[in-house]
């Protein structure tokens, strides 16, 4: 099919499209634009300054926060990638009975409406009496990872040649060798997406996150609602375009080596 | 089959079900017991200052549902948490329309560029998905709010006043739309990706212009990611909590805001354990019927 | 029809004109890569021309697209949709021109008739085999009546048995419905079985146009001749006397040519005969059933063949290694330009 032939020009389907990704972008480029606002207004321009950036830096609460977050993200990222990692190898293979009810319940957080997990998390801490804090948030984001980083590495498992596998069981002196030796480096792509996709995960959730913190043990986007709802200020701005402007980084990056390795 | 073998299979399968047995574990008892409390708080009875009261059954909460209780104890038939299910079924079902509406073109188009710009544009529907959703609805609060940027646009072409348009259902759509939107390019694209496109130049050569083309033959074969990117935006839109919170304050209110109610102010939890698990089993059907239909071997079945 | 070249950086053909007649069976014959399916898609409309014209019986048709094209196409992976029935399938381009209900049934089931197949239209085309799917992507581009039929390598997914019924059958189904049929392969035998007239392309040109028996006849180059069926190729220097080889071996012409000369001559109208007027070493003898294949030596050159029907059994003492004479008609043989 040669698609430069007029022939394949479906009527306003190339307006939809730029129609599309302006209405995606512009939100994006106006937030990060009035960020750099030198004035006290959210949304008035008045001039350039980075003043706000520098409030954001110098709020200790915002900082607690973002500790909240990196601490969070990071041990539930490690936490879940290893289970993830370990059920991918022991779903992979022959299948047995109730492994397709195994896998749904692997992917059950990716189904169940985030608010629903949320309430029935807190429900659940509640009846156990456990306090909440931030080792509370810690075992919900574990729990709603777990698929994100299960899912990748699955996907690379059953792309790579099952007989591998074997042929690594079937090594019988060390099969711990075998594997790292073998399987894990040839797994490891999967692994690193899978953790990827869950700390961004886990870094940008805020819904259960709400229902599971404790007083004091704020994240970032906690925090943030909560200042939205006191009303828009140009440290908002701030602090969401520096939280925009790493992600976008991250993936641009992760794009780029994706290109150059064609 | 040698007893040997049998015996190495099932030490195999030991083995397996030992390396799922932590990730099982850890969903079991935070995901599927949460759950299974959240069924049993919703038949249980309310406690006087938020809470329940533990061995106290009551169906109360789904019978609120519908009925208020009177002064006198008397059943009142009541709407306004149907009208709240209603608002927030249609408001779902607006913005997967309006999905499908940008989402198909945009695939489409996706589909027919050359490889190297579709990768790039690919990406640049993917890069929302990796960034802060509350911080992007956030965005749109700048745009909408009187005197915001949406109503500086409009009187550049001379009109004059404010739109109006934050907290009301308009708004909720645009954020739900805007956060959504991605969900239902992304499989339909892959559906046209993997299409045959000999198959509509046939179409052509028969005589089908481009509307019977798409109507007739790229709209079916596509279909599988039509209907997963309905789900896919469908559901969370339906128990959406953040988008109404912020864009429909307070005043547009949908079934996730009326769940988090029970929970904060309300101080009414059976009945935000009702309520969530009514959304559950919304979701599940909704999703039970897509596997039924559109994929025989479920998520695991081929492994 | 004439056509001029479409391309840009590189062509995919270069300055191509032809004229192809009314009810007339046309192949267009050339290895992979030469351009031939490139034309056809041109004609169909799915590609454009970045110049010359494409005119249907005098109607310039190059900025139609193809859904206002009075041709249609059978598809070398026939195409045919899978998400309908057999029946849906062929009625597709009837509905698209707004025939009503009880035509479209009757032309479904006079094509379902036509192709011999009148019970599968309630199936789903992807059902069907190979040879069934064929035979109703012919039926489905059939059922609009066009003035022309293009077939991009409609039979190289067959089997070799299928594929000659298949032949015999397109010849049938051409001569029934008396639309000109436009063939695209790389197969030279099926080009020479089924077409009234044949060109031969090579990357981007059209080398020659002719019937099967004048291509293959008079082919007017090295690379037609080589391409149709075996050739075998003498160089030599032209003299008053003939055709003079490296060797010294001189060959009469029936016209007298001068310089360095190329001929072409079938193996099939050798003979091997002990008044040969050519010598040369037998190499090789390759029994085919019908027909024994003699491989020689002729002039320094390896791989000269002699083709002969087996009409009197198998076996004439030969052996690898003798020394044998052939004759070479003079009227067997074709100078070649180049």
């Amino acid at each position: 099919m040669n698609r430069r032939n007029p022939l394949w020009r479906f009527t306003g389907v190339r307006p939809t499209a730029w129609l599309f990704f302006a209405f995606l972008y512009v939100p994006i480029v106006v937030l990060v634009a009035l960020s750099f606002n030198g004035g006290q207004s959210a949304t008035l321009w008045n001039g350039f300054s980075l003043k706000w950036y520098a409030a954001v830096a110098n709020d200790p609460e915002i900082v607690r926060a973002a500790k909240n977050s990196l601490i969070v993200a990071s041990l539930a990222t490690l936490i879940a990638t290893i289970l993830a990692t370990l059920a991918a190898l022991g779903m992979h293979g022959r299948t047995f009975r109730g492994q397709t009810l195994m896998g749904g319940v692997l992917g059950l957080p990716l189904l169940i409406p985030e608010i629903v997990t949320a309430v029935a998390t807190l429900m659940f801490f509640s009846f156990i009496g456990l306090k909440l804090s931030l080792f509370t948030i810690l075992i919900a984001h574990v729990v709603f990872c777990i698929p994100f980083a299960y899912l990748p590495i699955r996907a690379r498992l059953q792309g790579m040649d099952p007989r591998l596998a074997e042929a690594a069981a079937d090594l019988y002196a060390s099969p711990w060798r075998a594997f790292w030796r073998v399987d894990f480096p040839l797994l490891l792509p999967g692994i690193l997406s899978g953790a990827m996709l869950a700390f961004i995960i886990s870094m940008d959730d805020f819904v259960i996150t709400y229902f599971v913190a404790g007083a004091g043990a704020t994240t970032l986007p906690v925090y943030i609602f909560s200042a939205i709802r006191m009303g828009i200020s140009p440290k908002i701005n701030a602090i969401s375009s520096i939280i925009l402007l790493i992600s976008i980084l991250f993936v641009a990056l992760s794009y780029y080596v994706g290109q150059r390795r064609r | 089959m040698s007893t040997l073998q049998q015996r190495q299979q099932a030490r195999q399968l030991r083995h397996r079900l030992l390396l799922s047995a932590p990730a099982m574990a850890m969903l079991g008892v935070f995901l599927l017991v949460p759950l299974g409390i959240m069924l049993l708080v919703s038949v249980l009875q309310g406690g006087d200052y938020g809470g329940v009261k533990w061995g106290e059954y009551s169906f109360e909460a789904y019978v609120s549902f519908f009925y208020e209780r009177d002064l006198d104890d008397s059943l009142v038939f009541n709407t306004d948490y149907l009208q709240i299910f209603q608002r927030s079924l249609w408001l779902s079902v607006l913005t997967t329309a309006g999905c499908l509406l940008i989402g198909f073109p945009t695939a489409l188009y996706l589909a027919l560029q050359d490889e190297k710009r579709r990768n790039l544009l690919l990406f640049l529907v993917t890069v929302p998905f990796w960034t802060n959703l509350l911080v992007r609805v956030y965005a749109w609060i700048l745009l909408l709010r009187n005197g915001g940027l949406v109503d500086s646009g409009l009187g550049l072409f001379g009109f004059d006043g404010s739109l109006g348009i934050l907290y009301s259902d308009a708004a909720v759509i645009v954020g739900l739309l805007y956060s959504f939107l991605p969900f239902m390019v992304l499989p339909i694209y892959t559906s046209l990706e993997k299409l045959d496109w000999r198959l509509v130049e046939a179409a052509f050569d028969l005589g089908a212009n481009r509307r019977k083309a798409l109507q007739r033959v790229i709209v079916p074969l596509a279909m599988p990611g039509i209907v997963a990117g309905t789900l896919l935006v469908f559901i969370p839109s339906l128990g959406n909590y953040i988008i109404p919170e912020l864009l429909g304050g307070g005043k547009s209110l949908m079934i996730g805001n009326l769940i988090q109610l029970q929970f904060g102010t309300a101080h009414n939890w059976p009945l935000g354990a009702a309520l969530a698990f009514v959304l559950l089993a919304l979701v599940l059907l909704a999703m039970l019927s897509y596997n039924l239909r559109f994929r025989q071997p479920a998520m695991e079945g081929h492994a | 029809m004439e056509f001029g070249e479409p391309g840009q950086g590189m062509k995919a053909l270069d300055d191509v004109s032809l004229e192809i007649r009314a009810n007339e069976f046309f192949t267009l014959l050339g290895p992979s890569g030469c351009g031939k399916t490139t034309l056809l898609r041109l004609i169909a409309g799915f590609e454009q021309p970045t110049s010359g014209v494409i005119r249907l019986y005098g109607e310039a048709m190059q900025d139609l697209p193809p859904f206002r094209r009075p041709v249609n196409t059978v598809f070398q992976s026939y195409a045919l949709f899978p998400h309908m029935t057999v029946a849906q399938n062929i009625a597709f381009g009837l509905e698209m021109r707004g025939l009503g209900r009880a035509e479209i049934d009757r032309t479904v089931s006079a094509m379902l008739e036509l192709v011999k197949l009148p019970d599968v239209g309630r199936r789903r085309a992807d059902q069907l085999s190979g040879g069934q799917q064929q035979r109703i992507a012919l039926a489905r581009a059939l059922a609009n009546r066009p003035k022309v039929l293009l077939l991009d390598e409609s039979l190289s997914a067959l089997d070799l048995k299928l594929r000659k019924e298949m032949q015999i059958e397109l010849k049938r189904l051409q001569a029934d419905t008396g639309i000109t049929f436009i063939f695209v392969t790389h197969d030279q035998e099926e080009a020479l079985t089924m077409s009234d007239r044949i060109a031969v392309m090579s990357k981007g040109r059209i080398l020659q146009i002719g019937t099967p028996s004048a291509i293959y006849e008079a082919p007017v180059n090295r690379t037609v001749a080589d391409f149709i069926g075996e050739t075998n190729f003498l160089t030599g220097e032209g003299t008053p006397e003939g055709l003079r080889l490296a060797d010294g071996q001189c060959l009469a012409l029936n016209e007298p040519a001068s310089g360095p000369l190329t001929l072409a001559v079938r193996p099939e109208r050798i003979r091997l005969s002990d008044q040969g007027n050519l010598e040369g070493r037998l190499e090789d003898i390759v029994y085919l059933g019908t027909d024994t294949i003699y491989l020689l030596e002729v002039a320094g050159q390896s791989g000269f063949r002699v083709r002969r029907q087996n009409d009197e059994g198998a076996g004439n003492g030969l052996h690898p290694g003798a020394r044998v004479r052939i004759q070479v008609p003079a009227a067997a043989l074709r100078v070649l330009a180049e």
